[in-house]
């Protein structure tokens, strides 16, 4: 018999990593739980990272299971971000995600792994098309190439 | 709540001002990790504060029923911000959220086992050590039990309230969800749990999914929990109910609307 440390690990891996369903429980309930799961932190990605979920629109669940449905969470801010580089590097970042990301990315210094934090110095960032600077906290988007609304 | 305070709010920052007008609100909880211990409280909460409103931290991360101690960090936090707020008590979960190092992202149901009811009584009690308010414990909806279930629910949580000594937060929708999901009788829970430990109630909608009922907290009430808030004041009536909500906010005539059937329901005065 495996310890309750053990056995609740196995269950976290079966809902975030991909792992099996540790014997004994009922996997169609346990698969339900674990499609819940990932709705629920779309919908919290998506409130912190507006602009690149409405650049998918009816897409966004979709895509974010796909990306997420092996990665454990590391907060929604993180694996929003995490999502969008991931798009970034493969060319596949909506331009109209861009600017949300160069912002970000201006503001916070972000390595993986470790929590975002301010950055002191000014800085300039691009991301699928968008240019945004930084200068004492403050930032300004100079370009962006989506045609939209601007925040 | 040592005192009747009737129906309340979660309070969320995206319907601050909704609260913010409710004339009559006598209570208000805050999910406990998106208050600063030291710094300035989100805007809203302050002013429901000098109202006279009590605000109740609720903790969704401590993870009580992980088989590990519970993060000697986040239990001083949790205490740091029911001072900070002055609140009568703070809540959590009978849950886990995460193992081994990994976020689960959700609160995880514990087996009904003696193992896992020694667990979370050594972490109710590692909480209850530096919290200087009483806590309240909240039993989930879980969409799965373990296959290792000793006990059934009403002996789970009447021996986990009584060891630890600790007040219940009871969640009709949980207990909604949960039987409807089990195929057993909601009421018949109620029958079997210590009613005089409630310190409040929750109320929170769901929506169903392939057969499976979700509790949401992003849909509208449903009638049978609203029925189930009736059968329960039958029996014994809270000091407080109030609406859980998390999402997909509606326009406030509905969330006003909501707040007036659990009035109904309970018999407490409405606070719209």
């Amino acid at each position: 018999m495996t310890s309750l440390a053990e056995r609740q690990a196995a269950l976290v891996a079966a809902l975030t990593a991909g792992a099996a369903v540790p014997p004994g429980f009922d996997g169609r309930l346990v698969e339900a739980a674990r499609v819940a799961l990932l709705r629920k932190r779309a919908g919290e990605v998506a409130r912190q990272w507006p602009e690149l979920a409405a650049a998918f629109g009816r897409d966004w669940p979709r895509r974010w299971s796909a990306w997420a449905a092996a990665r454990p969470t590391q907060g929604s801010l993180r694996d929003g971000w995490d999502l969008a580089r991931d798009l970034r590097a493969g060319g596949e970042l909506p331009a109209a995600a861009g600017a949300e990301l160069a912002t970000r990315e201006a503001l916070m210094a972000y390595e993986p792994g470790s929590a975002p934090r301010p950055r002191r110095a000014p800085a300039v960032r691009r991301a699928a098309g968008s240019v945004v600077v930084q200068f004492a906290g403050r930032v300004r988007v100079l370009r962006r190439p989506d045609a939209g609304p601007r925040r | 709540m040592t005192t009747a305070h009737g129906v309340g709010i979660g309070w969320r920052p995206e319907i601050a001002g909704f609260v913010a007008q409710l004339p009559g609100l006598g209570f208000a909880e805050v999910v406990a990790e998106s208050v600063h211990a030291h710094g300035e409280l989100p805007p809203g909460l302050a002013e429901l504060r000098e109202r006279g409103v009590a605000v109740v931290p609720h903790g969704v991360k401590l993870s009580l029923g992980g088989a590990e101690p519970v993060d000697p960090a986040r239990v001083t936090h949790l205490a740091a911000v029911a001072e900070r707020l002055a609140a009568p008590l703070v809540s959590e979960h009978i849950a886990f959220v995460r193992a081994g190092g990994v976020e689960a992202g959700h609160l995880l149901p514990i087996p009904r086992s003696r193992e896992a009811v020694d667990a979370v009584v050594a972490n109710v009690r590692r909480a209850q050590a530096e919290l200087t308010v009483p806590i309240a414990l909240e039993p989930i909806a879980a969409l799965f039990d373990w296959p290792d279930d000793e006990l059934d629910e009403g002996a789970f949580l009447t021996e986990i309230l009584e060891r630890t000594d600790a007040l219940l937060l009871l969640d009709v929708a949980n207990v909604y969800a949960n039987a409807r999901n089990r195929g057993t009788e909601a009421t018949a829970l109620l029958d079997r749990l210590p009613l005089e430990r409630i310190a409040y109630v929750h109320v929170a909608g769901g929506a169903e999914h392939e057969g499976i009922y979700h509790d949401t907290h992003t849909d509208a009430v449903p009638q049978p929990v609203l029925d189930l808030v009736t059968a329960l004041c039958e029996r014994h009536r809270p000091p407080a109910l109030m609406l859980e909500r998390d999402g997909d906010y509606p326009a406030a005539a509905e969330l006003r609307r909501e707040l007036d059937a659990i009035a109904a329901a309970s018999g407490y005065p409405t606070v719209t």
